[in-house]
């Protein structure tokens, strides 16, 4: 944009100083966030125009399974040091561990994982809104951990693929890594929006 | 600067979205619905007008994203169709009230400071948010157009069909309007040392 020229500085009756202040106090002025139905409605039309794709149902091959696998354990090593990395995140992400009450209750591996995966899903819930304002990088990274953890669940929630045990409990795991790294992000954001 | 231009999406979201994916879709609204909401709040001072001008936009968004060849930021091209959108609604607005984008400032249809409970007291209006939806909407509209998100005097009538000496007259007034406000901290300091000076 190019700016104006002087003459309009007359113009307008104020003086430099004033028409700089009101700029900056009108650019200070807060935003407000749309209620969430909004992008349901968008969504609604958007299908009905057939502007989206619809997703395509997945074969339920052996293949894709260890493909599933393999690309949440490197969508985990990529997210990481994004994570990590985020102004909005200044805590470290740990290793989900299988909590010593659960293990004194005789679960085993996986159902430890599934009850962390559901104590973390309730964590979730009781998070504040997300902030009206959100830096996009951080919309991404969340974007991508919902999106692994939604094909983890397509995979987990498939009659159709057979999976060992020894699988089961791998997706499981890297539920509960995405889990913990999404409540720890929303966590840092509800802090440093609440100063 | 504008806000839509401290916003940033990767090209190969933009690519995923062109080819029509839902998820890459969202990302964009997510990162943008604010921005966008936030315009269309100013300009047309109604939350329901306002979510549906959201919506107008973000579905010529999806139409049109195939087209965008990223010669520009995406955060201007957004910009640029959600105050399309609202102007849009803005002039059929007023094409409804028979009301014309008149140079007369008391043409004009006041701002609902009334109906808003917004009291011309100087003690309370210190709100530049209040001040700014009390002002007429094509006043409004301009100073915003002008002074937030960065927009010429040409720009500003060519989108509104106007001509730049109209634009830099609705400013003019905005600015008469909003002038008080800024000398309001000085009026009250200056209280303040007279008090001291007891």
């Amino acid at each position: 944009m190019v700016s104006d020229t002087k003459d309009e500085e007359m113009i307008c009756g104020l003086t430099v100083d004033e028409r700089d202040a009101l700029r900056r106090e009108l650019r200070e002025l807060p935003d407000t966030m749309p209620p969430r139905v909004v992008w349901n409605r968008i969504r609604e039309q958007a299908e009905a125009e057939g502007l989206l794709q619809k997703p395509t149902a997945a074969r339920s091959t052996r293949w894709m399974t260890g493909l599933a696998i393999a690309a949440s354990v490197v969508l985990a090593v990529i997210l990481l040091p994004t994570l990590t990395s985020s102004p909005e995140l200044d805590t470290t992400i740990t290793e989900p561990q299988v909590d010593a009450t659960d293990s004194d209750l005789g679960l085993t591996a996986l159902q430890a994982l599934m009850v962390q995966s559901r104590r973390l899903e309730s964590d979730l819930r009781a998070m504040p809104e997300e902030p009206r304002v959100m830096r996009a990088s951080t919309v991404a990274t969340i974007a991508d951990i919902e999106n692994a953890i939604a094909a983890i669940d397509f995979q987990l929630n498939d009659p159709s693929v057979r999976m060992t045990e020894e699988e089961t409990e791998l997706f499981w795991r890297e539920r509960v890594r995405l889990m913990k790294s999404l409540v720890q992000l929303r966590y840092a954001q509800a802090q440093r929006t609440s100063f | 600067m504008s806000k839509f231009a401290d916003i940033q999406i990767d090209p190969a979201i933009v690519r995923r979205a062109a080819r029509g994916d839902a998820r890459a879709h969202e990302i964009i609204y997510r990162a943008f619905a604010t921005p966008v909401y936030s315009i269309c709040l100013r300009f047309t001072r109604s939350p329901a007008q306002a979510e549906d001008l959201v919506q107008e936009t973000f579905i010529e968004i999806m139409r049109s994203i195939g087209k965008f060849r990223g010669e520009a930021a995406l955060g201007s091209w957004i910009r640029r169709i959600a105050v399309s959108k609202a102007l849009m609604f803005l002039r059929s607005a007023w094409t409804a009230r028979s009301q014309s984008l008149g140079e007369n400032w008391d043409d004009e249809i006041a701002g609902d400071a009334v109906s808003h409970g917004v009291s011309r007291h100087p003690d309370e209006a210190i709100d530049l948010d209040a001040a700014l939806a009390d002002l007429p909407s094509v006043s409004r509209t301009v100073v915003w157009l002008h002074d937030v998100e960065g927009f010429t005097h040409k720009e500003i009538a060519k989108l509104m069909g106007r001509s730049e000496s109209f634009s830099k007259s609705q400013l003019s007034r905005a600015y008469q309007r909003l002038r008080p406000l800024l000398s309001t901290g000085d009026a009250e300091s200056a209280a303040t040392d007279a008090l001291r000076s007891f």
